[in-house]
């Protein structure tokens, strides 16, 4: 062997050694780097960050934003994560963390309850009485946003659960939004014998299930509904029991969509008008515009009509909510901005932009359909009720939502499915009481 | 390495400290020092990946395994095995094994019996290439893209049922998703439509490693084309069968992205299966006791399947 080739072999370990130091300190400062904590919720100056599950209203927040930062110095940061299941892990790990973000969109009632239960939230109450004091927040949802007596949320819209309809399609067949019961059974009727499907119910995504057994529940017995939020009545009760059979019965004669059908598609088919009417949120009426459908010309919208007239209206509200948690990277800005947040100037642009009611009840809707429902329910008087998905412990929901999907899909009866949600009910509202004591 | 160094370390240890050594012989301290030395090195070597399972293995299936033992109230007080007798009463959780024990029937028969049949069919033909590509490319898709496709064609309103409809067959038009057994059914279909490929590959592999000899030597001695798959073929693809079995019931027992895609364990909890019930009880229920129970059962059930049927074939091979 030449002393060259010795060199050669020597040379060519020690440029593998370097070769493969340079890989591994680059693996490793990549790896450092994917493990150091991320910036995304660092304080940056004359902003707040804002943890959201829904991507489509980054616009509409970075819009109201620029009117926030007119009045407490700091926009808003939308950080989208849109899938809902994901989002909420991520949200309560990095609640426990020193870079939280500075505002955080979350549901009310139950959902809110669990999360300030576990630490972490800051009490919002100084903030809300303010709200309250100038008129600007309704006092009857503080109970949604309160646990032990504190409020820990900032309410962000009020949607209602309405049955959107196309206009072009009832005036078509002579139809119009119908006063009561009978009136809705006419349409379905009508719509059903002209080959259209008359009413949307999915359970795709999981708890679009409980839309129907909410509202057919409340226009049986809203009182019965406030009973069984509370665990007071039961699951196997008539009016249960009755909203069940009226569902079960519009399944049978073919007025529902097939369960597996995507709400996404709702605005669509009701825009072709292969649909009649779909039972959502008022915040679809973005949807609606997305689908290029105008309000009042090609769509519109009623509350369900109770099934007996004698029956107290009501109308199920929704209301998601920004809290603040105790490690906002930004705490200051961050009460700031939730201190402002349902100030007039900026609803106006948050409600122009979600086409839905503002959770301040001096900010009419700029949407007709959407205006016209809140005077409805100021005129009628209609009692708000909390939706279902955040009106009980998050287990017992989630379990009962499921056996909802399985009676949609056809898999047990009205009466089985009743009683297994009881029979979880009462394990449920169990545990959490004695959680609670 | 390990070798070696104990037949380094063997005559020293015999020689003693005193023995008289030969010139080649090194002294008796150098040997043990070098012995070290080299047990250092090697365990160095070795640190970074014992390391590393450890900590995002080991020390996570302990911690599952200790939570599994624990109940999910606030407090979580020690509960035994209550959460593990769930299997017994939650009848969602009857039917998570039942879909799981379906799927790894579904992902070990399907995919082995059809990708032993088109290794053979495209072995040697015309258009093998071609139709080996379109077999094989379904393999390369996501299982949550393959889900989406299928979530377009299997809904209720999906073009399945369109085209059945366009063959005036309306009466067997269903949503096929929404009844159980047979929405856990077409989830298999789908997913033997995916993993077939990687069975074409490995049993190609395999035909092509087979001596053509073998096969004229058969050929031959009057054997007809079946006589020649089934005792000359057949026992040659043996290491490739027991690659593709194995690899089928582990993917089967951890099945999860598609049916997540496709129906989210739904209607209702229809078309879980034990990694699905995992998933659910965990992060939807918010019940990580049970969670925990779920994975620590389907942990168990992985590794004895794999175990007893690796040990089964290995022993045959004679391995």
């Amino acid at each position: 062997m030449s002393a060259s080739g010795r060199t050669s072999r020597a040379a060519a370990p020690l440029a593998r050694r370097r070769f493969l130091a340079g890989v591994a300190s680059g693996a490793a400062a990549l790896a450092a780097g994917g493990c150091a904590r991320g910036d995304s919720t660092s304080a940056q100056p004359g902003t707040t960050s804002l943890s959201n599950d829904n991507a489509t209203w980054d616009e509409g927040y970075r819009s109201a934003g620029r009117e926030l930062k007119k009045i407490t110095g700091y926009a808003l940061r939308p950080l989208s994560n849109p899938s809902v299941t994901s989002y909420q892990q991520v949200v309560q790990m990095t609640m426990q963390t020193s870079k939280a973000a500075d505002l955080v969109k979350w549901a009310s009632g139950y959902q809110l309850k669990r999360l300030a239960r576990a630490g972490g939230l800051t009490d919002l109450t100084d903030v809300w009485e303010r709200y309250e004091a100038k008129g600007w927040v309704r006092g009857a949802s503080r109970e949604t946003v309160s646990y032990r007596g504190k409020a820990y949320g900032v309410p962000i819209y009020e949607s209602y659960y309405v049955l959107f309809y196309s206009k072009p399609v009832f005036k078509r067949l002579g139809l119009s939004a119908p006063a009561d019961w009978a009136q809705l059974l006419h349409c379905a009727e009508v719509l059903k014998r002209n080959k259209i499907t008359p009413f949307l119910a999915s359970q795709v995504g999981g708890w679009p299930a409980i839309e129907w057994f909410q509202e057919l529940v409340t226009k049986v017995d809203p009182h019965f509904y406030q009973k069984l939020t509370t665990g007071a009545a039961s699951y196997t009760d008539a009016p249960a029991r009755r909203a069940m059979d009226i569902w079960h019965d519009f399944m049978r004669k073919g007025w529902m969509t097939s369960p597996d059908f995507d709400q996404a598609r709702g605005p669509g088919a009701l825009k072709e008008g292969t649909l009649g009417m779909f039972l959502h949120g008022t915040w679809q009426a973005s949807g609606m515009a997305a689908a290029g459908m105008e309000p009042d010309v090609d769509y519109g919208a009623f509350i369900l009509p109770t099934v007996r007239p004698s029956t107290q209206k009501s109308v199920i509200a929704e209301s998601g909510v920004f809290v603040v948690p105790s490690h906002a990277s930004s705490h200051e800005a961050a009460m700031a901005n939730a201190g402002a947040w349902l100030t007039p100037s900026v609803q106006r642009k948050w409600s122009d932009f979600l086409q839905d009611s503002s959770a301040n009840p001096t900010v009419r809707s700029s949407n007709p359909v959407v205006a016209r429902l809140q005077q409805d329910i100021a005129r009628e008087h209609r009692l708000p009720l909390i939706r279902y998905w955040e009106a009980g412990p998050p287990s017992l929901i989630q379990g009962n939502t499921n056996d909802l999907g399985g009676f949609m899909a056809g898999q047990t009866s009205p009466a089985t499915t009743l009683r297994r949600m009881q029979e979880r009910a009462h394990d449920e509202w169990a545990a959490w009481r004695r959680d609670e004591a | 390495m390990s070798t070696p160094t104990t037949d380094r370390r063997a005559p020293a240890v015999g020689a003693g400290p005193s023995a008289p050594t030969d010139g080649a012989r090194r002294p008796p301290a150098t040997h043990a020092w070098r012995g070290r030395r080299e047990r250092l090195t090697a365990g160095a070597f070795m640190a970074p990946s014992v390391v590393l399972v450890a900590l995002f293995l080991l020390a996570p299936f302990v911690w599952t395994v200790h939570r599994s033992f624990f109940s999910d109230t606030r407090t979580t007080p020690f509960s035994w095995f209550d959460n593990y007798a769930l299997f017994a009463s939650d009848p969602a959780l009857s039917r998570s094994v039942q879909n799981t024990l379906m799927w790894v029937v579904g992902t070990v028969v399907l995919p082995f019996v059809l990708g032993l049949a088109i290794a053979c069919m495209t072995d040697a033909g015309r258009f093998s290439r071609l139709a080996r590509l379109c077999v094989v490319l379904p393999y390369a898709l996501s299982g949550s893209a393959v889900a989406v496709v299928w979530n377009f064609m299997l809904t209720a309103d999906g073009a399945v049922n369109q085209v059945l409809t366009g063959l005036n067959l309306d009466s067997l038009a269903h949503g096929w998703l929404l009844t159980w057994p047979g929405n856990t059914v077409v989830m298999i279909l789908a997913n033997a439509w995916q993993a077939t490929g990687v069975a074409v590959i490995l049993f190609l592999v395999g035909l092509q490693s087979i001596p053509p000899e073998t096969l004229e030597a058969g050929a031959l001695d009057g054997a007809g084309s079946w006589q020649r798959f089934r005792h000359i073929v057949l026992p040659q693809l043996r290491p490739v069968s027991i690659i593709v079995i194995g690899m089928s019931l582990v993917n089967g027992l951890k099945s999860f992205d598609l049916i997540w895609v496709l129906t989210q364990g739904g209607p209702g909890r229809a078309t879980e299966t034990l990694a699905v019930s995992m998933y659910n009880e965990t992060f939807l229920e918010l019940r990580p006791g049970a969670g925990a129970a779920i994975a620590v059962v389907l942990t168990v059930i992985v590794l004895a399947a794999s175990w007893l049927y690796l040990r089964r074939q290995l022993d045959v091979k004679g391995v």
